[in-house]
């Protein structure tokens, strides 16, 4: 048995390992996989985009100094950027579909994801676009605001400067120029004898003016003359190129070109002589020279750069403004699938375990203890998993414990059944008649031996009191064996009981025997009987064997002498006693010895009754010949015979059989006053492989005491007869291993039935 | 979303991109002839000068246009033969302290031409003038040639972060077809 209990608790064992095993992979290993990788892919992407946006910045602030094509570089990277953004949302979207997808379908848990995401989209959502129209706002108004104040105004009035003071110079420089163009014309200084004479005129005009240069060309754009300030006299100074000398002259008459040298800007104007014609009329060119010191130079063309750039910020407002919103929506829109794309990551974390547990409790819930989750995550619900888990191995080995012991149980129960059916069989077979009764006097158990013994049927008798089932004098014994059961020391008890069942004349021998449990309380009682009918017969019979012996051999032997005397006295003195009552008792006596040695041959017949030598024969012959030899001297009876069946050969004693049948009908012919009839029949029961033979007649019958003593010798109902016939036929029928028993004829008279062996 | 929307997505972006860069500039006037001593070609950009680009070139903006000329061998069944590429560009500067145009053009010796007249600077900056392309000597005697031009702009210097922001605005972008002309020596 103990090493029975550990093979199970190995199976159970080894069931409970590959249960586990099968329940590790609840969530696949698919899925998780997909999950990392989506999750991977998500952070590689804003990885990406960042380094991305970094790399444009850095590019921006290089400007043009950065070798590669700037335009292609930014297209390419803003074009990536694009894309990456678009898989984000796609992401996103792919998540949302699912989600919708799954809240179709009732998936267990979408609608804790579905509240979750709203929270976190909602929460993600309100501040970014209380800050994106906050900072459009804010950007529209600090733009409007750079535009608004008035450094336009100050950078143009400060130009309107630069360009006053470039005109002023050019103005100055007519002026002179009108008057020295006058002089040389008028002095006709051009003349090539006056040569000298214009350069010392040019160099006059220059001291005279505080002109920083002068020159002379003339029409074929050769420099004749000129005169330098005293600043200007160490440095370089070229001519004016024919071109530019050439070129038209705008109606007021002077033109400036300007240069930088390093000690600033020179600014020479231009003029014709005569003063006013076209160039290809000129007789000659005036140039005037003037130097604009290094650093108001400078701040000259500070101003201009300032003015141009002003000017072109303000072209490209409306570019900036889109650009700003362009790239701030970008952001906004990266901020919000990135936290929406959280939000669905936060979402799963949550209620993924959640919606395991849900599941896991549901299959629980369908008698499933085999749900083992896996750990997925570790905080409180992790906790909660863990205490599930904890739970169901719980039950499950208390199950698995029960099932045990039930099955432990069902073992038992059937060793238990199997000990009881042994019993009964054992109960069943024995053969002795067994009856129980519970304490309360009803009757429990009835084995077959007893229902065939008593002729009852145990389904009429059981859980019935004795008290009902038994009358008038058994019940008063019954009665007194309980009571003296319980009231004496002693468990048990022994008496004879004689009854009649169905007619029929039954010794039995009772053991009676109370039932006390481990406690010595009254359980009820055991009745064992054993039928003693035959063998108190069969003692019976041998016992007058031996008194009809003793008798036959004691009353015989005397039985000569007397005889012998009678018919002595009656030779010898019969003649000399001549009277007649001296014969007729001497006759008597011989009649009477001859009597009583019949009646001694009939016990010596009886007590050396042969045994039967049976052999095969027919019966229903034997029948009809004993019928024959009635017939004829009875004719007020009638005579039936009838043979139902096939009767088979039996083996049997032909001659006792015929003085059987003899015995019974002439017992039957002595029962039968006047008229009446006689059946016999004869019957062939396969089952029980027996013939049984009835003799029925409608005599005066056998009362019930009679029927006890029918079989034993020396009972007769008749006046004449030693009633030693039936007791002859008993013992026949015994020899031939049969049966005879008498019953009551319906509806009157009497019936012995004798069964034979096939 | 599946693949096809993307794709097509992805389309309508690239196209919408290339839209902004169209605009109607063409060659004319294109003229091969020679010297004693060398091929020359003029040719004209029209439709280069948009109201947005005078703007911003009276704004200060220096602005270069880019002519790329091509000369072929033509030969048949092979490939024509590449006697020479040039690339010329025209650059101009608006100077508003001197209310002048400042007109640059790489293939001209002489220093930058100063004008004070739009017309004049638009002038210069799209024609080409006597431009040498090969010394005659290179080339055969009734021989098949082909000249193909292109102009384009090929720069805007804007301050700062400013170039950023034509990649999302595009102003004043032009490029024109390949012009060519076949002549045999």
């Amino acid at each position: 048995m103990v090493y029975r209990r550990l093979h199970l608790l190995k199976q159970i064992v080894i069931m409970n390992i590959k249960r586990r095993k099968k329940t590790a992979s609840f969530i696949s290993e698919e899925e998780m996989k997909r999950r990392k990788r989506e999750v991977v892919i998500s952070i590689s992407i804003i990885a990406v985009v960042a380094l991305l946006t970094f790399v444009e910045n850095r590019i921006i602030h290089f400007g043009a100094d950065i070798p590669v094509s700037n335009t292609i570089l930014m297209f390419i990277l803003i074009n990536i950027n694009l894309l990456l953004l678009l898989l984000l949302i796609f992401l996103v979207f792919r998540n949302l579909v699912k989600l919708l997808y799954d809240r179709k379908r009732k998936v267990m848990g979408t609608k804790l994801r579905t509240r979750l995401v709203v929270a976190f989209i909602a929460l993600s959502l309100l501040p970014t676009i209380v800050l994106f129209f906050f900072s459009i706002n804010f950007i529209t108004t600090s733009i409007e605001f750079w535009f608004n104040v008035p450094v336009e105004q100050a950078l143009e009035n400060s130009l309107d400067v630069g360009r006053s003071l470039y005109w002023h110079t050019e103005e100055r420089n007519r002026f002179f120029m009108e008057r020295i163009s006058y002089q040389i014309t008028t002095k006709k200084l051009l003349d090539t004898n006056n040569k000298k004479a214009l350069s010392r005129y040019v160099q006059v005009v220059q001291r005279e003016f505080n002109f920083n240069a002068i020159e002379i060309y003339a029409d074929n754009a050769t420099r004749i003359t000129f005169a330098l300030a005293p600043e200007l006299e160490d440095k370089r100074f070229d001519v004016i190129s024919a071109d530019n000398l050439q070129k038209e002259i705008p109606p007021k008459g002077v033109r400036t070109v300007s240069e930088r040298i390093p000690s600033g800007e020179l600014i020479r104007t231009i003029g014709t002589i005569p003063f006013g014609s076209t160039p290809n009329n000129a007789q000659a060119f005036v140039v005037i020279a003037r130097l604009m010191p290094p650093d108001l130079a400078k701040k000259m063309s500070s101003i201009s750069r300032g003015f141009e750039e002003y000017q072109q910020i303000k072209l490209l407002k409306k570019p900036i403004q889109a650009t700003y919103y362009i790239t701030l929506s970008i952001v906004a829109l990266l901020v919000v699938f990135c936290s929406v794309w959280f939000g669905f990551y936060m979402a799963k974390t949550i209620s993924i375990p959640i919606r395991v547990l849900a599941e896991g409790i549901l299959r629980v819930k369908e008698g499933d203890l085999s749900v083992n989750i896996a750990m997925v995550a570790d905080d409180e619900i992790g906790t909660l998993v863990d205490s599930f888990n904890k739970m169901t191995r719980d039950l499950r080995i208390g199950r698995d414990q029960l099932e045990l012991s039930a099955r432990l149980l069902r073992e038992q129960n059937v060793e238990i059944e199997k000990r009881r059916q042994y019993m009964e069989i054992v109960l069943k077979n024995v053969s002795a008649g067994v009856i129980t009764l519970d304490a309360g006097g009803f009757i429990t158990t009835m084995n077959k031996s007893a229902e065939k013994m008593l002729n009852l049927k145990s389904e009429h008798i059981l859980r019935k009191s004795y008290k009902k089932l038994l009358d008038g004098q058994l019940l008063e014994l019954a009665e007194d064996v309980m009571e003296n059961l319980k009231s004496s020391r002693n468990d048990a008890a022994e008496l004879p009981l004689k009854l009649a069942i169905d007619g029929r004349p039954m010794s039995f021998i009772m053991h009676v025997n109370a039932l006390k449990d481990d406690a010595g309380q009254h359980m009820g009682m055991v009745m064992v009987f054993d039928d003693l009918t035959e063998l108190e017969k069969a003692q019976r019979m041998a016992a007058w064997r031996e008194v009809a012996r003793r008798i036959a051999h004691e009353v015989k032997n005397p039985l000569t002498p007397i005889s012998l005397s009678a018919q002595r006295l009656k030779r010898k003195y019969s003649d000399h006693i001549k009277e007649p009552v001296f014969d007729e008792c001497t006759q008597t006596i011989t009649d009477h010895v001859e009597l009583i040695r019949n009646l001694v041959d009939e016990f010596s017949s009886f007590a050396r009754f042969p045994t039967a030598n049976p052999k095969p024969d027919d019966l229903p012959p034997i029948i009809e010949e004993t019928l024959a030899l009635y017939k004829e001297g009875h004719p007020r009876i009638n005579f039936e015979f009838n043979v139902t069946d096939d009767i088979p050969v039996l083996n049997l004693d032909r001659q006792q059989i015929k003085q059987a049948m003899i015995n019974l009908v002439d017992n039957a012919i002595g029962s039968i006053r006047n008229e009446g009839s006689i059946v016999i029949s004869i019957a062939h029961d396969p089952i029980l492989k027996i013939v049984r033979i009835e003799i029925a007649d409608n005599g005066v019958g056998i009362s019930d005491e009679g029927k006890t003593r029918l079989f034993e010798p020396y009972f007769s109902t008749k006046k004449t007869g030693m009633g030693l016939g039936l007791t002859i036929v008993s013992t026949i029928i015994s020899d031939h291993n049969g049966m005879i028993r008498v019953q009551d004829n319906k509806p009157k008279g009497a019936k012995f039935v004798i069964e034979l062996p096939v | 979303m599946n693949r096809k929307s993307l794709v097509l997505l992805f389309g309508i972006i690239f196209c919408v991109q290339n839209l902004a860069f169209a605009q109607n500039a063409t060659l004319t006037n294109i003229i091969v002839t020679n010297t004693r001593d060398d091929l020359l070609v003029y040719l004209n950009v029209e439709g280069a000068f948009t109201e947005k680009m005078k703007k911003a070139i009276s704004s200060g903006v220096s602005t270069t246009f880019s002519y790329y000329l091509s000369f072929y061998q033509v030969r048949n069944l092979w490939l024509d033969n590449n006697i020479e590429d040039i690339k010329v560009t025209n650059t101009i500067k608006y100077n508003n302290l001197k209310e002048e145009y400042i007109v640059k053009r790489s293939w001209e010796k002489s220093g930058p031409q100063v004008t004070k007249s739009f017309d004049e600077a638009k002038k210069l900056m799209s024609e080409i003038d006597s431009l040498k392309i090969v010394p005659l000597k290179q080339l055969e005697k009734g021989t098949h040639y082909q000249l193909r031009a292109k102009a384009q702009l090929s720069k805007v210097t804007l301050p700062f972060y400013l170039h950023y922001v034509l990649f999302f605005v595009s102003l004043w972008d032009f490029e024109t077809d390949w012009y060519t002309v076949d002549f045999i020596y």
